[in-house]
């Protein structure tokens, strides 16, 4: 699509506990841009499109290429990376840009997604080695295997899962999709699967694998592509026979 | 004893490394960074990490690994430190193998190794081609498990400020700022390690993440801390030019096959490989970067009339490409719209990497006691030229050699910080505010973001891949001008929180001092020394400037000191790489 | 942690389990039964005679059907009330599919309880038969044959869905492939049971 201006329309917030507030601009428009320069253009010049002076909008980014995860934001209702978001790839006018709905906002787009760290912590997602020192190569790894787990562990912990997932809200513990993801992957390293029962018994508890309800939403907005849906149904098998096994060698 | 605590600032790889290695030896670690440490810069590195592990049959060793890096940088690095980097470095890879790094696998199930840029062995373990992240992610769990411990506290969200010094001269902790209350702070420390990263948004746009300002490096180098080699920077030679930034197309892409092109008499000339002819493709960063500029700027051959080449990868099969590059062929889908497996990507270089940083003695610690720095923002393993793939290998290690390091300093301390006079704090603490104050009170009429624009155009104009020392003058000029204009900055948002544009504007003030640093440093270097080139002087001096670069803040600019080079263990000898390595050693 | 939360995995195992066995298949069984209404009067009132003779049949009926309906029934209102439904924002097939299975687990449980006061606890209290005819009268009202039809049909695709849940709940279907077949599957086993059962109301109402 072709425009002279590029047409924004921002929710913002000053603070976490003021109300938020509709803001439009109009950017010039050049080829090439993503939502992310868009926005670095309104602070260069933060006047809005009733020309009034305005405070520059705040937003969270780092990388730009889509590997850090920092830029979560819905635009036009859907929870994706600003950076790769191309103007020139959105049909609609306004682009309507929003912070992530399940996060506290700290201020406009910039959200506090700590929860989704300390997730990380309950479930233990890490391999517990014994030290940083050097014990020699390493355990043999199929390559097979390791292709998919390569999958799982490029999750940036963007929030786009947690912010699509229907089952995933104030009224519900549950930790969501990119924690259960990593408790796959850390099961399937020689070395992480050795703390396996620990990871499968933090997510068998209230809030963990039995809180999807299979809406699939998750797999769809990963912009890693992350298979999350195969994950938790994966975590299904573990966790069924593990269960078992918990039970009848008591 | 009082407990005995160590802060890092920054969360990448180094500062990750550096925690994990202070926590074992017992010591709290607090850890500052600029964003969730997970998302810091580390994982935009993409094509692999160095290690002699010499398992592909070809006789590598560390010592190979070792000359190539001493050679591939010029001579200017520090031969011990690197040597004991280069043999360190397998033990490590294998350190992170078992931390959980999905390292890409051979048929047998070990880590495999691919070519990369001023080596002619394969010596480089990769992740696909997002190594940076896959590292970074294991030390990142790592880390966690600590602080699930609790012997790490994490300040994410707070911006390193200044470090708090006593009056005999010894850091005692730091003075930071939380991003959303913009509260400022004092924190005692025992040791405080840098681990900042590099200084990309210098350049306005690189292959750097935003938060790459470089700003805290630059806070400590006007407290008096020396800043070494500043002129060396890394131009890297395939980037896809971008309106926000100019996103890396890994060296990989060439380790696994990819040539370099343009079209020259209605021919694809692959120029690299003409003129280079024993390394081809594959020939160390600075002098690529300078052929693709050649070919550009100096003989109109870019593509379509632009300032672009081809860099090609359709000759591959498709399946090989998305195991082994599916990072970068995903990012070049993505952000430009065509298919790498179908159409060569156009690229152009682009700042990447600054082997120059903080100057540190080999155990990381600067000229003032107690304040550390390791990864990026330091200067020590690559010289004047860094080779692919040794960056998250020298993040990595550095963090080894500081957090070990910091304990063995604070161990050795007579007096804890905990016990040294409140004064020192409130005193650094006192000219911070202050400092936020005035910047929250500017009404001028200057912006902050287009002053920043206007520095990054200048230093990429000038300060770059080619040299002359006239517009060297010329950009120092300007850049004293910038600085005047900052003090008539109009400051536009005066919220006190979540300020994004007064932080913004105190970074802006580091970034044009370090600029200046950047820029002077080169314009006295009258030679031309791996990423440093001057066509005035087109040959490396050594007898002038085999030197390192130290440069020492003062209100009226950098002061510049020189010292001798430890080239103790390969005695330098003239680069090139139209040849193999063996011959130039009978020069 | 309360018992409630101790046995967390092991109840919402349970619900899973109890809407496929028993209550998923006695739900089959009981289309079937009703299926030979086609057959006319005579054959159906035998099955329902044939059905009522077996031995334990109260217990078979409270301890394989009630309870567990109860049981999937109330835990399915928590696990109803816990999702906040965002199919206008998500317009996924999958996203529907488990919006659906929501709204159709309420009309299903409202059916369900009118159905079993209507044909089974009624007829209990005040002793009069179950057969073909007290059927045909019950469904001869418009209104109670248009809820039927939905009550069916609500039954129909909280079964199929269900059951497509049960496999991925279990770790049956993991991989992409896998699930997108047994979703194709339980579509065909929706459309199936759902024909079975109308052809059958249409059959009292002839």
């Amino acid at each position: 699509m072709t425009r002279e201006y590029i047409h924004l329309k921002i929710k913002r917030q000053d603070n976490p506990d003021s109300a938020p507030y509709w803001e439009e601009f109009k950017v010039p428009y050049k080829p090439n841009m993503n939502v992310v320069s868009v926005l670095m253009e309104i602070r260069k010049n933060p006047v809005n499109a009733n020309g009034q002076k305005t405070t520059p909008v705040v937003w969270e980014c780092n990388c730009l290429e889509e590997v850090c995860g920092a830029c979560s934001m819905r635009i036009n209702g859907v929870p994706r990376q600003a950076c790769s978001a191309l103007i020139d790839k959105i049909d609609k006018s306004p682009i309507i840009l929003e912070p992530l709905s399940k996060f506290p906002v700290i201020r406009d787009l910039q959200i506090d997604r700590q929860i989704m760290f300390d997730y990380l912590k309950k479930v233990k997602a890490w391999v517990n080695v014994d030290g940083s020192w050097d014990l020699g190569p390493g355990p043999l790894f199929p390559e097979k295997t390791r292709q998919w787990a390569y999958q799982l562990s490029r999750c940036m912990t963007c929030g786009c899962c947690l912010e699509s997932c229907p089952n995933y809200n104030e009224k519900s513990a549950f930790i969501g999709p990119q924690a259960l993801n990593q408790v796959r992957l850390f099961n399937a390293h020689p070395i992480g699967k050795m703390d396996k029962e620990k990871r499968l018994d933090a997510i068998m508890g209230p809030g963990g694998i039995t809180e999807c309800g299979n809406a699939q939403n998750c797999a769809k907005a990963c912009p890693k592509e992350i298979p999350l849906t195969v994950s938790i149904a994966d975590l299904n098998k573990q966790t069924v026979l593990y269960g078992l096994k918990r039970w009848l060698y008591k | 004893m009082a407990e005995k605590k160590i802060i890092v600032v920054g969360g990448g790889l180094s500062g990750l490394m550096a925690t994990i290695k202070a926590v074992e030896r017992g010591v709290k670690v607090d850890l500052f960074s600029l964003v969730p440490v997970k998302r810091s810069h580390s994982c935009c590195a993409q094509g692999g990490i160095n290690a002699a592990l010499d398992t592909k049959g070809e006789g590598d060793s560390t010592w190979e690994h070792f000359d190539d890096t001493i050679y591939g940088g010029d001579f200017l690095a520090n031969q011990p430190p690197v040597k004991n980097m280069c043999d360190a470095a397998p033990g490590l890879i294998y350190t992170m193998d078992r931390m959980g790094v999905m390292f890409s696998r051979t048929p047998e199930g070990r880590l495999d190794l691919r070519l990369f840029g001023g080596v002619k062995k394969r010596r480089t373990v990769f992740a696909g081609a997002t190594t940076g992240q896959q590292l970074l992610y294991a030390c990142d769990e790592q880390v966690r498990k600590w602080e699930d411990a609790g012997m790490v506290k994490k300040y994410e969200g707070w911006e390193f400020l200044s470090a708090v010094i006593d009056d005999q001269g010894v850091c005692r902790g730091i003075i930071a700022q939380d991003l959303a209350t913009m509260e400022i702070r004092a924190f005692v420390a025992d040791a405080v390690l840098l681990a900042t990263g590099g200084a990309g948004m210098i350049y306005g746009k690189s292959t750097n993440s935003v938060i790459n300002t470089g700003s805290a490096a630059s806070a400590v180098y006007q407290q008096g801390v020396y800043y070494a080699n500043g002129e060396f920077v890394q131009i890297h030679p395939t980037a896809m030019p971008g309106d926000d930034k100019n996103r890396l197309m890994s060296e990989s892409a060439r380790g696994e096959g990819g040539r370099i092109w343009t079209y020259k008499d209605g021919k694809p000339w692959y120029f690299l490989e003409e003129w280079y002819p024993a390394y081809g493709n594959l020939v160390p960063r600075d002098i690529a970067a300078r052929a693709i500029f050649k070919v550009c700027v100096e003989m109109g051959l870019g593509v379509d009339g632009e300032n672009k080449v081809y860099l090609d990868l359709t000759h591959k099969d498709p399946e090989f490409l998305d195991n082994r590059l599916g990072g970068i062929i995903e990012i070049y889908e993505k952000f430009h719209g065509d298919d790498p497996r179908k159409v060569p990507m156009k690229i152009f270089p682009s700042v990447h990497y600054f082997m120059g940083g903080i100057h540190v003695d080999w155990n990381h610690q600067t000229c003032i006691p107690g304040l550390f720095a390791s990864g990026e923002c330091d200067y020590m393993y690559h010289g004047a030229n860094r080779l692919g793939a040794n960056s998250l290998l020298s993040a990595l290690y550095s963090g080894t050699v500081a957090g070990p390091a910091m304990v063995d300093y604070i161990e050795g301390l007579s007096k804890s910080s905990k016990d040294v006079d409140k004064k020192h704090f409130e005193r650094e603490l006192k000219r911070q505010q202050e400092w936020h104050d005035k910047i929250l009170k500017m009404n001028g009429y200057e912006n902050p973001y287009k002053l920043h624009e206007e520095m990054g155009d200048i230093m990429t104009e000038n300060v770059t891949v080619v040299r002359y020392n006239d517009r060297l003058k010329a950009t120092d000029e300007k850049l004293q001008e910038l600085i005047q204009r900052w003090h008539k900055i109009n400051i536009e948002d005066t919220s006190s929180w979540g300020n994004q544009a007064v932080m913004f504007t105190k970074q802006l003030w580091n970034m044009l001092q370090l600029a200046r640093v950047i820029t002077l440093g080169a314009l006295n270097r009258n030679e031309s020394r791996g990423a440093h080139y001057k066509p005035e002087f087109p040959e490396r001096d050594d007898e002038n400037w085999l030197k390192t670069t130290k440069a020492k803040y003062t209100p009226d600019g950098p002061v510049f000191e020189y010292e001798e080079v430890d080239t103790s263990l390969i005695k330098p000898r003239p680069r090139k790489y139209d040849v193999d390595k063996e011959a130039t050693m009978n020069d | 942690m309360s018992l409630f939360e101790k046995n967390h995995f092991f109840i919402r195992k349970l619900h899973s389990l109890f809407g496929v066995i028993p209550i998923g298949l006695f739900l089959l069984e009981h289309l079937y039964t009703n299926s030979f209404a086609n057959q006319g009067p005579e054959s159906y009132n035998a099955k329902v005679e044939f059905l009522q003779s077996l031995s334990y049949v109260l217990y078979i009926e409270i301890f394989l059907i009630i309870l567990p309906i109860i049981f999937h029934g109330l835990y399915g209102l928590y696990v109803v009330y816990i999702a906040k439904n965002n199919v206008l924002q998500y317009n996924y097939y999958r996203n529907w599919a488990f919006y659906l299975q929501r709204v159709t687990a309420v009309v299903t449980l409202v059916f369900v309880l009118y159905h079993l006061w209507a044909l089974r606890i009624s007829s209990a209290l005040y002793g009069t038969e179950v057969t073909f005819a007290s059927v045909a009268e019950h469904l001869s009202n418009p209104w109670i044959f248009a809820f039927y039809v939905i009550g069916l049909l609500a039954s129909t695709f909280h079964f199929a869905n269900g059951l497509w849940a049960f496999l991925i709940n279990w770790g049956i279907a993991v991989g992409v492939k896998a699930q997108q077949v047994f979703g194709w599957i339980t579509g065909f086993i929706f459309v199936i049971l759902s024909v079975m059962g109308l052809q059958a109301l249409f059959a009292f109402v002839a």
